[in-house]
């Protein structure tokens, strides 16, 4: 295997072992894991979530107050901050940038869905209108990198899916197919990391990254397979540390296509799964099953839980709807996430004694993207990750015609629900309505929920200044190395 | 070795002994029929007779696979999980709690049916496209093996891939996939062998006598024809089920949760550390079944050579 010798460049680079290759670089455009564990690193936002609580903290913006009616929101923003290219960052850059999200309808552009104007009052302050109240404003925009600011006409000068302008602690230096390399920014706004570079290496089976922490070719790793953790433990080899995330792994069935359209029948699936079981097979007890969306740990945590694994009822429930079994359903799983393959082959041996024949399809991520856009699906599984306000748990995945809506679903209950909710400024009142949400989503099954995973990283021990998030993003600003 | 071509022992049936005008169709039958004979000469060769003996175990553990197999290929119990090999579990249990000894049989009929499916196709297409070429020559020749050539240019698992991007994965296709990547094998073993026999004297004589083209590819030519067809077989059904492990390991071929010895390795690949097991009884399935195909095939070869023939049966020189 090829140690990267020269490739690991000075003796103060830290390399990271992840399990993909980013299939692009522009933080507005991208939507894979892979380009934000590097883009997180490159680019900064207004508002940060904290490493402990994810509650929204000063970045760009050093502060941002609201108006009494809720609808101004003024951002002031930080001084003495500049680009890689060492231009100036002021308020014109985060009209330009915004505003390149808002009309090009790039993939958030939903997350700007009450925004109606962005503007610079002056060069350390913008305005944001929005039509209604917005209280997770800075979550919408600080939740994470794909909120990134650009230089002002970055897109035209610059080709932004190779290359990286960004005000964050890392430059983005080279990337091919076997590494991503940057280098500390040293002019960083808060001050220059402690490591001179990060090289993120992609090592996609887990048992050979974990081998490369261990005799030390890399210093950190996310690709950690869930059966080794607990023989991990003891290992002084490694440090090891697992965090309850705020990803959640979950089902959903097409409406369109019968018998998936009736409630009961998607009841009587959501009777017939043992959870535990699911979550033990695809994460070896790293995991929390979870009948919700939103983790135990979260404020926005709702105690639910009215499927108990019950075959006879399940059936009973399928007699009720009064489909003929044994019925057939396709499960669209991807190989990208492998736990969905041993997962789905759990659920297939939980369904066939009610009568449900579960054809298991693994195809590409690719494919699986398209089919899922095209509404070529019987029912899939996946995840969602990186959700920080109950409005990514929900919103775009539960109203009707929502962006992520592909199965179909549609309650004007919980419509008015979610688009209250999203406006409600009070926090008691705002969980109280997504509580709600919940409770019908889950019993329309609109989503099957099955579990929150946790969080799982290792690395070399003596490195320090690095903290495991549990929204998954990978900071190495202030990254010492042993 | 001089002097003129002599007929193979036992060779065509009615190699015409004398002039035109007797009758052409008159019959010379051997003492004891040729595969009689090849059948005892492989068995005198032990190691071609224990091969056999095991490739057909196997072929009736995978015939009678729902009988051998204590558990069902899908019997999923995640609490059982990972336990090492024990009387109840003789090859122990996967990441899932299945019964590895039950998927292990349960694969051989997906694998050998893959294998034979595979080498079926080919052999028909290769032998049918060998037979035409070497018979009629001439652009038939040309058109026909030239377009071997494109496929043979292609390396065999890449063209098998290309054929799955295409038709999507599954053990069907699979089977087709390598049933393309050996039909040009299977076509240039018989050609090169048509052209040793097509102007062996007992076709001459049965051309001059009128016989029809498709009577003498039939009878004279493939008869003849056949043996290194027969070895090449052998060595193929090999091949055939390494290739669907390889293409299976690759997530192309046999999908989950359905067994295949490949699918398996590559499920077991991620617990080599913590559970030998997983990936050790799968590929020590594959190992044996490919050992024993080539080693039929080497003994194939040696009871159909003509010359090891005479030796082998006239008692050694």
């Amino acid at each position: 295997m090829d140690t990267g010798g020269g490739g690991g460049g000075g003796d103060n680079v830290l390399v990271a072992a992840v399990s993909a290759q980013p299939d692009q670089f522009d933080p507005h455009v991208t939507s894979a894991y892979p380009s934000f564990q590097v883009l997180e690193n490159v680019y900064d936002t207004l508002a940060v979530p904290d490493a402990e609580d994810l509650t929204m903290q000063p970045s760009l913006a050093e502060s941002w107050e609201t108006s009494e009616d809720g609808l101004t929101w003024t951002f002031t923003l930080r001084e003495g901050v500049t680009f890689h290219d060492g231009s100036e960052f002021d308020a014109a850059d985060v009209v330009y940038s915004y505003n390149r999200i808002i009309d090009e309808e790039l993939n958030n552009a939903y997350r700007f869905a009450t925004v109606e104007n962005v503007e610079a009052v002056d060069p350390q302050t913008v305005e944001i209108t929005v039509s209604q109240p917005t209280p997770n404003l800075p979550a919408l925009i600080g939740g994470f990198k794909g909120m990134a600011i650009l230089p002002e006409g970055a897109a035209e000068e610059y080709d932004l899916t190779t290359e990286a302008v960004g005000t964050g602690p890392f430059t983005l230096e080279s990337s091919d197919a076997s590494r991503t390399e940057l280098a500390a920014y040293e002019d960083y706004w808060g001050g220059a990391p402690g490591i001179d570079g990060v090289e993120f290496r992609y090592i996609t089976e887990p048992a050979a990254a974990l081998t490369a922490l261990e005799n030390g070719e890399v210093q950190w790793t996310d690709n950690v397979p869930p059966q080794q953790i607990e023989s991990l433990e003891g290992d002084d080899a490694v440090e090891l540390a697992t965090t309850p995330s705020v990803d959640y792994w979950y089902m959903s069935m097409n409406y369109a296509r019968e018998p998936f359209g009736n409630p009961q029948v998607r009841q009587a699936i959501a009777t017939a799964i043992d959870r535990g079981a699911v979550t033990e097979a695809a994460r070896f007890g790293a995991a929390q099953p979870n009948q919700t969306a939103i983790p135990e740990d979260s404020f926005y945590y709702y105690d639910y839980a009215p499927y108990d694994a019950n075959v006879q009822e399940a059936q009973s429930l399928l007699q009720q709807a009064g489909v003929q079994t044994p019925i057939t359903m396709g499960l669209m799983v991807t190989d990208e996430f492998p736990e969905t393959v041993t997962a789905a082959q759990v659920i297939a041996s939980q369904l066939e004694p009610i009568g449900i024949t579960v054809d298991v399809q693994t195809v590409d991520f690719a494919t699986w993207l398209d089919r899922q856009a095209q509404g070529d699906f019987d029912a899939f599984m996946l995840g969602w990750l990186g959700n920080i306000d109950p409005f990514d748990f929900y919103h775009a995945q539960h109203i009707t015609d929502g962006s992520s809506n592909f199965q179909g679903y549609s309650n004007p209950q919980v419509d008015e629900l979610l688009n209250s909710a999203a406006t409600e400024t009070d926090e008691a009142a705002r969980k109280d309505l997504y509580d709600q949400a919940a409770k019908l989503i889950v019993d329309d099954v609109s989503y099957l929920y099955l579990y929150n995973p946790d969080v799982v990283q290792a690395w070399a021990p003596g490195l320090s200044g690095y903290e495991i998030r549990a929204d998954k993003a990978i900071n190495f600003e202030g990254v010492e190395l042993p | 070795m001089t002097g003129a071509p002599v007929p193979e022992p036992g060779g065509s049936p009615d190699t015409p002994a004398g002039a035109p005008g007797t009758s052409p169709v008159a019959s010379l039958k051997p003492a004891r029929p040729r595969w009689r004979e090849t059948l005892g000469l492989l068995a005198r060769n032990p190691t071609a007779a224990v091969a056999s003996v095991v490739l057909l175990l196997i072929v009736v553990v995978a015939v009678f696979d729902d009988t051998f197999a204590p558990e069902g290929a899908n019997e999923i119990s995640v609490t059982d999980r990972l336990q090492s090999p024990s009387w109840a579990h003789p090859f122990g249990t996967d990441d899932l709690g299945r019964d590895i000894l039950s998927r292990v049989i349960l694969g051989a009929s997906v694998s050998l049916k893959v294998g034979f499916l595979a080498v079926g196709f080919a052999l028909v297409a290769g032998t049918m496209i060998g037979l035409l070429a070497g018979y009629y020559g001439k652009w038939v020749d040309d058109v026909l093996m030239r377009f071997m050539d494109m496929l043979f240019a292609f390396p065999a698992v890449l063209l098998a891939i290309a054929v799955l991007a295409v038709r999507g994965p599954g053990s069907g296709n699979t089977a087709l996939a390598i049933g393309i990547v050996y039909t040009p094998i299977f076509a240039r073993v018989t050609r090169a062998s048509v052209l040793g026999v097509r102007e062996e004297v007992y076709v001459r004589a049965s051309r001059s006598v009128g016989a029809s083209d498709w009577r003498i590819l039939t009878r004279h030519i493939l008869p003849n024809a056949a043996p290194p067809i027969i070895v090449q077989t052998s060595i193929s059904l090999a091949f055939a089920v390494l290739a669907e492990a390889a293409l299976s390991f690759l997530g192309l071929g046999t999908q989950p949760p359905n067994p295949s010895w490949g699918l398996m390795l590559a499920e077991g690949r991620g617990y080599i550390e913590l559970a030998w097991w997983l990936a050790f009884f799968p590929g020590m399935a594959i190992f044996l079944t490919v050992l024993c195909f080539n080693l039929l095939g080497d003994g194939l070869r040696d009871a159909l050579d003509p010359r090891q023939r005479t030796l082998m049966a006239g008692g050694g020189k």
